[in-house]
């Protein structure tokens, strides 16, 4: 064996179970020091590796247990599965304590599961801490294997107690477990007070950065019910903004996010939206996987705090040979930060990516050209002018991208680029996505008074409507309809409008173009004075809001900070199995803003779960949140104890009407700052979201996405 | 909070090493190994595969996702299930990697089949079944998993002595710092210090600095004896920015006089990372200058590069420029300045210029053609230069002095600096 130590390459052979069977029993004899049965072990091990069926060998395997040998027996538990270690479970060395529970936790049978019960109740007093720390997190393998055993075993208990353990591996693997426990739909309820909560805290300098995480993210479960607790607080972990582990860094992140919820002073707030950009921009130094990790998460940070990294709109530039994915995440992150001061350096690095050689870059980067225009204003016409140096190249992805968002910035500024309609019209044939055709169609019916040929223009377009795929025919029927109300005269534009209608309507299989065919013609039929009034009547201008996430939802998300939730920007319940739901709880120092768009949580089909409550003195106010009901729908929070929350009765169902109100502020500076109208100044303010549901069929600005198309 | 498991495949897809998937199906690492090279191979550049791999269906086990990132020839797979944090999966992947590089030196699927029962071990060690990472310093790894070439050196010379081998320690985690081994003894007590800066930067067709940052590392080695507690000070460190630390380092000293004072880990180690930002709005500039014209013909071009070093007293060394040519350029030619090179990687259509040293405010040029099937070829706009400067530092951050207590011996103390800029020049 002695020799044998860089060669283990050659046990990946493949061997057959007889063999191995007979080399075993060939090993017991004259095998003092067991190397021989090593090497027969070794060679198993690198078989199950290869993916061969071992399992033959068991029994023969199970009978090596006996060997004193501490490689042998990793060797082992590592991949087989023997239910004899109770007796190593009192080995004097804690090692061999720590692994032997470690090995029994890994093996959900019943059998397995009992004996495990009586030897973790010991190893969790072990006076040795690495067997503590092992025994804490085999605690909740034992809960998945059982929940309620575990709990009438009195383990949850015990792990509780691990909280106020002298060593900070201890107390972090026992959060861990905790935390695993909680997660889990039909877990106990794990909540922190401030005692608690605090001693953890006292924890963290001491342990390890994976400690850290554990202890930094069960902070969560800490609902301040004073602003000056969730000050205190985020002063003392502010300081981990500053580990060299990324994760560390995002968690702490998080935990600041989520304490801002419940805080007063502006001035600390400002501070720290301050202290957080600087490590978010270190996370960019890193390889391209976590930069897209960070990307994902700024995206979501800079949208409910906009003054984190105001001014960093720099770092966020774009190199030739970053992945694609950081990329489109920069790219989106600067428009984001783009503001009239910093529109021009913006303008100009994406009038570069148009040119990069990446084909979906270029694209995005010119739809952001567009949507720059939209959003600021005065850079709007530096903007159209790059989007007509781009249709100049005849770079035919890059025209189509760039008539599709012209088409939107007439929308927001109308009656004044109409200029450059003729400069589009050149380009028609370049043409042949289904997007940007429906977007040129648009552009032609709509201003169809100002292009001198637009019937002809009709006319050549309207030529291929059968072979047209859907999204096209249904522009096509809008845009003759009203061509024929703008030149009512006109022959070409009767016989086409009856053309396209009789198409829609006869030769169709599509019931949406049907359906819309016919309601033109009756439309047409009955009055066209006042179909002219409807298809023609002046359409919302569009604002960037619809590009904001609802408030409610992205405090959520922000609690989901740097998991997946956050990558996919969606709530882990929503595609995750089993995932627990994550919600911002009221409580008297929750900020009004937040308490009036919360989102509560609905934990459904929760059997009765025991409530644990935390070591220590009790808390001064009982921190268990109540089961709630079993409920499909989402719950009503609790009606508010004291009279002075008048916001908080409201918050339960809609959200409508909430984004508008909200986003003047929200570009400026946060969106705390914002005496709101329908905050706890007027009583009356919320009256209109009483009738939430009933409102819910009012077209909302959302929507008028829709309504285009249809007119 | 969990990682499933961990899986390291070769070059070819092919898994070498997997952790043990107990609480899930073993048809689970298959899926997301399949799924990931079923990424790769549709993504037009292997790196431009989605590092967070969402798996939507692995079957009984509901959806998850698979974290990926690759070393030399080895990727590495963290597979998650669950609202996990993906950056933590990648902390911990790096962690790994970083233990493996310092148990087998140099990674490789070869490497890592020769260990396979130490990296099981390793790997046993640092992440338990329910996928909470365990002990991943390095220092209290070495106690428990011996590193094969001690294990060999070990076994050979006292035999297998059972559990109580010398090099095992019957209480590994008896050190109260936990990233220090207790009982270090070294004949001669040095401590090195390596300042790495490299300055990354993004260059407009004029010469103008869009974006210029200096990141720094500082790189520690450690031989000291005992448990001595180390106060380092610089003499300029106002500029630093953005600092993070090893754990080791007490954050509260930092923040108050701007001192590091911590107990350093034995062996090597990165004490801490910064960014360097001068004063006022001034940008780092770039050491060289880059003059170009690349004209687009059919099925075609031409270039024309010139570089000018501006530093004055200091040699630029392994000067590398790269220009990506295109999909579909096959080949090009090249006149290049004396003791200079190039080539062309008709895989990668990267063209590569290579200067071994440019020596203080001179210019060297590159005049070439290049072909392609692509009827408008369409290269890369921007050059990227990337090369070292030895002895030199881009911040001249200077250690003022290192104080040490609590031992009563004196160490040798040595600083170097190094810096390396990775630039992107755009045309």
């Amino acid at each position: 064996m002695a020799a044998q130590g860089g060669q283990d390459a050659k046990f990946f052979q493949r061997g057959k179970i007889q063999e191995f069977r007979a080399e075993l029993q060939a090993a017991e004899a004259k095998d003092k020091k067991f190397t021989k049965r090593k090497t027969v072990l070794k060679k198993i091990v690198a078989n199950i590796t290869m993916g061969n069926d071992m399992s033959p060998l068991f029994t023969d395997v199970v009978q090596c247990l006996g060997i004193p040998l501490l490689e042998i027996k990793k060797t082992e538990q590592i991949h087989l599965v023997i239910p004899s270690f109770l007796q190593d479970c009192n080995d004097r060395n804690p090692l061999i304590r720590a692994l032997a529970i470690r090995t029994m936790s890994y093996i959900p049978i019943p059998v397995v599961t009992e004996a495990l019960t009586e030897q973790l109740r010991h190893c969790l007093k072990d006076r040795d801490p690495y067997v503590r720390k092992t025994a804490a997190i085999c605690v909740a393998k034992l809960y998945t294997a059982d929940p309620r055993k575990a709990e009438k075993g009195g383990f949850v208990e015990m792990l509780r107690d691990l909280l106020l353990d002298s060593n900070a591996t201890v107390v972090s693997n026992a959060v861990a477990a905790l935390s695993e426990i909680g997660d889990r739909q039909d877990g106990v309820i794990f909540k922190l007070n401030l005692t608690v909560a605090n001693k953890l805290l006292a924890a963290l300098g001491e342990s390890s950065e994976w400690g850290q995480i554990y202890i930094l993210d069960s902070l969560l479960r800490y609902v301040p019910e004073r602003h000056t607790d969730a000050e205190l607080m985020a002063e003392r972990i502010i300081i981990h903004l500053q580990h060299a582990n990324s994760a560390v860094v995002l968690t702490t992140i998080k935990i600041l996010l989520y304490l801002m919820n419940y805080m007063e002073n502006r001035k600390l707030m400002d501070y720290i939206c301050k202290k957080m950009g600087p490590p978010l921009v270190t996370l960019l130094s890193s390889g391209p996987e976590v930069q897209y990790v960070a990307l994902r998460n700024i995206l979501l940070i800079i949208q409910r705090r906009p003054s984190v990294l105001k001014n960093d709109v720099k770092v966020f530039f774009c190199k030739y040979n970053d992945p694609i994915y950081v990329k489109l995440a920069k790219l989106e992150i600067m428009y984001r930060l783009a503001r009239e001061e910093n529109a021009r350096e913006v303008l100009a690095e994406l009038q570069e990516y148009a040119s990069e050689v990446d084909i979906d870059f270029v694209r995005k980067a010119v739809r952001s050209i567009g949507r720059l225009a939209i959003k600021v204003q005065p850079a709007a016409d530096a903007c159209i002018q790059a989007l007509l140096d781009l249709i100049e190249t005849k770079v035919t992805y890059v025209v189509q991208e760039a008539v599709i968002v012209i088409k939107d910035v007439f929308r927001r500024y109308p009656g004044k680029y109409e200029g450059i309609i003729p400069t589009l019209c050149e380009n028609l044939d370049a043409l042949d996505e289904p997007e940007s055709k429906a977007a040129m169609i648009w552009i032609v019916g709509q201003f169809a008074n100002r292009i001198d040929n637009a019937d002809e223009l009709m006319d050549d377009l309207t030529y291929t409507f059968m072979e047209e795929p859907v999204e096209v025919q249904l522009a096509l029927l809008t845009a003759a309809v009203k061509l024929f109300i703008y030149k009512a005269q006109s022959d070409t534009s009767k016989a086409l409008v009856h053309k396209v209608l009789k198409w829609a309507t006869e030769e169709v299989d599509n019931p949406d173009l049907r359906d819309r065919g016919f309601m033109y013609w009756r439309l047409l039929a009955i009055n066209p004075t006042v179909a002219g009034e409807i298809v023609l009547a002046e359409k919302p201008a569009i604002t960037t809001d619809s590009d904001r996430m609802d408030r409610g939802a992205l405090d959520q998300l922000l609690l989901h900070t740097g998991t997946l939730g956050s990558i996919y920007h969606k709530n882990p319940e929503t595609f995750i199995r089993n995932a627990a739901g994550k919600a911002l709880t009221d409580s008297p120092a929750l900020n009004p803003l937040s308490r009036q768009v919360l989102v509560p949580l609905s934990r459904p089909n929760i059997p009765p779960a025991i409530h644990v409550p935390g070591p220590g003195p009790p808390p001064p106010r009982e921190a268990s949140v109540s089961p709630v009901p079993p409920t499909a729908k989402p719950a009503p929070p609790a009606p508010p104890q004291t009279g002075d929350l008048i916001g908080a009765s409201s918050s339960a169902d809609t959200l409508d009407g909430e984004g508008e109100n909200e986003h003047e502020s929200g570009e400026h500076g946060d969106e705390d700052s914002l005496a709101s109208p329908s905050g706890s100044a007027d009583p009356y303010a919320n009256l209109d979201n009483a009738f939430g549901s009933y409102l819910a069929d009012e077209p909302k600005p959302q929507a008028d996405d829709h309504l285009t198309r249809l007119f | 909070m969990a990682i499933d498991g961990l899986v390291i495949l070769d070059s070819t897809g092919r898994p070498i090493v997997q952790s043990g998937f107990r609480s899930t199906s073993p048809a689970y690492p298959l899926l997301h190994i399949e799924a990931l090279n079923d990424a790769l191979s549709k993504a037009p550049r292997p790196a431009d595969a989605d590092p967070v791999l969402y798996v939507p269906n692995t079957g009984i086990d509901g959806p998850s996702a698979c974290c990926h990132v690759k070393r030399g020839e080895l990727r590495f797979l963290g597979l998650m299930s669950g609202d996990t944090d993906p950056l933590y999966v990648f902390a911990f992947l790096e962690t790994f990697i970083s233990i493996l590089r310092d148990y087998f030196g140099q990674l490789s699927a070869e490497t890592l089949k020769e260990n396979f029962d130490v990296v099981y071990q390793l790997l046993e060690e640092t992440l338990d079944a329910g996928g909470h990472p365990s002990t991943t310093s390095i220092n209290a790894l070495k106690d428990i998993v011996l590193p094969p070439s001690l294990l060999s050196k070990v076994l050979s010379v006292a035999g297998v002595s059972g559990l109580a081998s010398p090099g095992t320690n019957s209480h590994p985690f008896a050190s109260p710092i936990p990233w220090r081994k207790v009982g270090v003894r070294y004949n001669s007590n040095e401590i090195f210090f390596d300042v790495a800066e490299e300055l990354k930067a993004v260059v407009n067709k004029n010469g103008g600095i869009i974006v210029s940052s200096v990141w720094g590392k500082v790189h520690t080695n450690c031989r000291l004896s005992g448990t001595p507690d180390l106060l380092l000070s610089f003499s300029n460190a106002q500029p630093l920015t953005d600092c993070s630390f090893h754990p080791c380092v007490r954050l509260q000293r930092w923040s108050r006089d701007k001192n590091l004072s911590f107990v350093p880990p034995d062996g090597r180690f990165i004490l801490m990372e910064y960014k360097y930002t001068p004063g006022g709005v001034h940008h780092v500039a770039v050491p060289f200058a880059l003059k170009a014209s690349v004209d687009c013909e059919v099925n075609g071009g031409s270039f024309d590069v010139a570089l000018t070093s501006r530093l004055t007293t200091k040699v630029l060394e392994n000067m590398n420029v790269e220009l990506y040519l295109g999909e579909g350029a096959t080949s090009a030619s090249c006149v290049v300045s004396n003791n200079t090179s190039w080539n062309f990687d008709p895989r990668t259509r990267i063209l590569h210029w290579n200067i071994k040293a440019v020596s203080p405010s001179s210019s060297f040029s590159l005049k070439g053609t290049f072909s392609s099937t692509a009827e408008q070829p369409r290269p890369s706009h921007a050059f990227r230069a990337r090369f070292e400067i030895p002895q030199h530092s881009f911040s001249s951050l200077k250690v003022d002095q290192l104080k040490i207590t609590g031992e009563m011996y004196k160490p040798y103390k040595g600083v170097r600096g190094r810096s390396t800029g990775d630039v992107e020049w755009r045309w």
